[in-house]
């Protein structure tokens, strides 16, 4: 009985363990980088859900086709919407691990706790 | 051409200006800025003529390719967005000005025109974010909003801002798929992102899948109150906003979190109702953290050495100001807050562009160093003070007006205790501001021999000052013309 609620619910609970342990990546890890990737995961489970919505259970791909009368056909709209999103995602990734480099370039490490300790030794020296 | 496109052109004409920008680069930089100003004016010429349409000849639709809007982008120009399109072209125009007078301190002389191009997006995605009628779409301009402003905060080669960037991308990042997620769960539930057809059936959609409404409103309350920085998630704006150049400063703590705050109004009021609104008690949980707001953001202020850290803390409590009046969800009440978003706009421009200005000749930035100050930049000071008074509250200023009329909503609904508050956050607020204008009025003569070498400023850095200050105060003399327009947003957000 639930086993089945889970089975036909799968993508959505999917898309949300993604999200939240994207969550938890971002806020526990000290590690920059795999910050950014945490963001990257969380991003995946919002689309994945968004698709799951648009999914139609024995459903094709909404391309007509002449010779079948009477098709069911998948919601296109959340699919096309998450293109969008991913690329919104991508440039974000991009612009954050550019401020990455440079962080390294600047502070020698790429990690939050060696960061603030730097950055607070700094402003006792002035 | 058709009235119905001028929104579109707007967005057009910073789109179009962010692209010549570079083409410009091997002229003088004279050219860019005066196109640059040019641009602007014909944009707020166009807004502001599109806030008389509105409120006299009815709501402007406009959908994109002519496809309907259930299935295309809608632009909705009402008297809520005409109105904060106009404040904001005002505004970002008086701040234009100012950065043109070379206070773009900190920024290298070939990266001037980058930042002009980041600030033209900037105001893209804002009108965007404003016009747009679209649930997804507000979304896809939220993102352009964010990396740009995350792009103009780390555009200065200095250490601290780049790590003050970082966080502000991450703190960023999580508000912005919060936000989607509810989205998506709205999508789910009601099957539009279209914002007029989703209020249409929410009501169905709040008795038939609860949970989903439920979740829906949580996570976009929090995404949006990380962005516009409600109290426990503003940890990121004081360190992006001191690390910011002076006049990205202003346009991020005077514009940019206000516009965030404006999509969570046009979440609650459009697309979920009073209705639900009333059933689930949002009203209590969004006062209480704008009680919470109001005074921690002002102790925190209290402890700050850094001037701007300061004005960054003291934001984080005025954005508790307007989210009580928000959180009132009565006509007062919105009326109060938008009336202070204007006011607190003009009030946080002019104490950030006094402020740069002092960093720009002086070189300092701790509270400490201003003894005397205004003896040696008596107009910078003057507006200074001008504006700390209008953000304690005093007479005479636009700061008054709206926490009159705060007081009022407040007492109109019987939260008496928030009365307390608002008046306990303006003691708080005299506490850190007056002792810099007494240290630099009446403190420390010792200063004054220099009152001959300081260096002459430049007219396009003082005249935006002034006109800050004189609106300051017309604004607190004559509010009842604003109001209109102010209650006419209001309507169309409550009918």
């Amino acid at each position: 009985m639930w086993l089945d609620k889970i089975v036909e619910n799968i993508n959505y609970i999917g898309a949300i363990a993604l999200f939240v342990i994207g969550l938890r990546i971002v806020v526990t890890h000290s590690n920059l980088i795999k910050r950014i990737m945490g963001i990257n995961i969380m991003g995946t489970g919002v689309f994945l859900f968004f698709v799951a919505i648009g999914n139609v259970t024995g459903g094709v791909p909404p391309i007509i086709n002449p010779n079948v009368d009477d098709q069911l056909f998948i919601n296109p709209i959340p699919s096309v919407l998450i293109l969008t999103g991913i690329v919104v995602v991508v440039s974000i990734t991009v612009y954050s691990l550019s401020l990455v480099v440079r962080i390294y370039e600047n502070y020698k490490t790429i990690d939050q706790k060696e960061l603030s300790r730097l950055i607070s030794e700094e402003n006792d020296e002035h | 051409m058709n009235i119905e496109q001028l929104p579109i052109i707007n967005l057009l004409l910073f789109l179009l200006m962010a692209l010549v920008i570079p083409l410009l680069k091997r002229k003088p930089f004279k050219i860019t800025l005066i196109l640059g100003f040019i641009v602007l004016g014909l944009v707020l010429i166009s807004s502001s003529y599109l806030l008389w349409h509105v409120n006299n000849k009815g709501v402007i639709h406009y959908t994109f390719g002519g496809h309907e809007a259930r299935f295309g982008i809608e632009f909705i120009v009402d008297p809520f967005s005409a109105l904060f399109t106009t404040i904001i072209a005002g505004l970002a125009a008086i701040i234009y000005i100012y950065s043109s007078g070379d206070a773009t301190e900190g920024i290298e002389k070939t990266e001037y025109g980058r930042y002009y191009v980041l600030l033209f997006i900037l105001l893209m995605s804002m009108f965007g974010i404003l016009y747009t009628n679209d649930l997804f779409n507000t979304y896809v301009f939220i993102e352009i909003l964010s990396i740009t402003t995350c792009a103009i905060i780390s555009i200065k080669r200095k250490k601290d801002t780049y790590t003050s960037a970082f966080r502000y991308v991450m703190m960023n990042e999580l508000g912005s798929l919060s936000y989607l997620f509810g989205v998506a769960l709205i999508y789910m539930a009601t099957g539009f992102t279209n914002i007029t057809l989703i209020s249409e059936s929410i009501q169905n959609a709040f008795v038939s899948y609860p949970v989903n409404i439920v979740v829906a409103l949580g996570f976009m309350i929090i995404g949006l109150g990380i962005k516009a920085a409600i109290f426990p998630f503003h940890i990121w704006l004081p360190d992006a906003h001191s690390a910011a150049p002076s006049t990205s400063s202003a346009i991020l703590s005077a514009i940019v979190i206000k516009v965030y705050i404006l999509v969570l109004v046009k979440v609650l009021f459009r697309v979920f109702k009073l209705d639900i609104l009333n059933e689930m008690n949002i009203s209590t949980i969004l006062l209480v953290l704008a009680g919470v707001a109001m005074i921690m953001g002002s102790v925190f202020a209290i402890a700050q050495k850094d001037v701007k850290r300061m004005l960054g803390y003291s934001s984080v409590a005025q954005m508790g100001y307007i989210l009580l009046g928000i959180g009132l969800l009565s006509f007062e009440g919105l009326r109060a807050a938008f009336f202070h978003i204007l006011s607190h706009g003009l009030m946080k421009t002019a104490l950030f562009l006094s402020v740069g200005e002092i960093i720009f000749y002086k070189k300092t930035r701790k509270v400490n160093d201003f003894d005397g100050m205004g003896f040696i930049m008596p107009v910078a000071m003057g507006v200074f003070s001008i504006a700390a008074l209008g953000m304690i509250g005093i007479p005479l200023t636009s700061g008054f007006i709206s926490k009159l009329n705060l007081g009022v909503a407040v007492l109109d609904q019987n939260q008496i205790i928030f009365l307390v508050i608002l008046i306990l956050s303006s003691l708080l607020n005299v506490i850190y501001y007056l002792p810099i204008i007494i240290l630099a009025f009446l403190k420390n003569e010792k200063y004054r021999y220099r009152l001959k070498s300081i260096e002459p400023t430049p007219r396009t850095m003082i005249a935006p000052l002034v006109l800050l200050g004189v609106l300051i105060v017309v604004v607190g003399l004559f509010p009842n013309q604003i109001m209109v327009f102010i209650e006419a947003a209001v309507n169309s957000l409550l009918s």
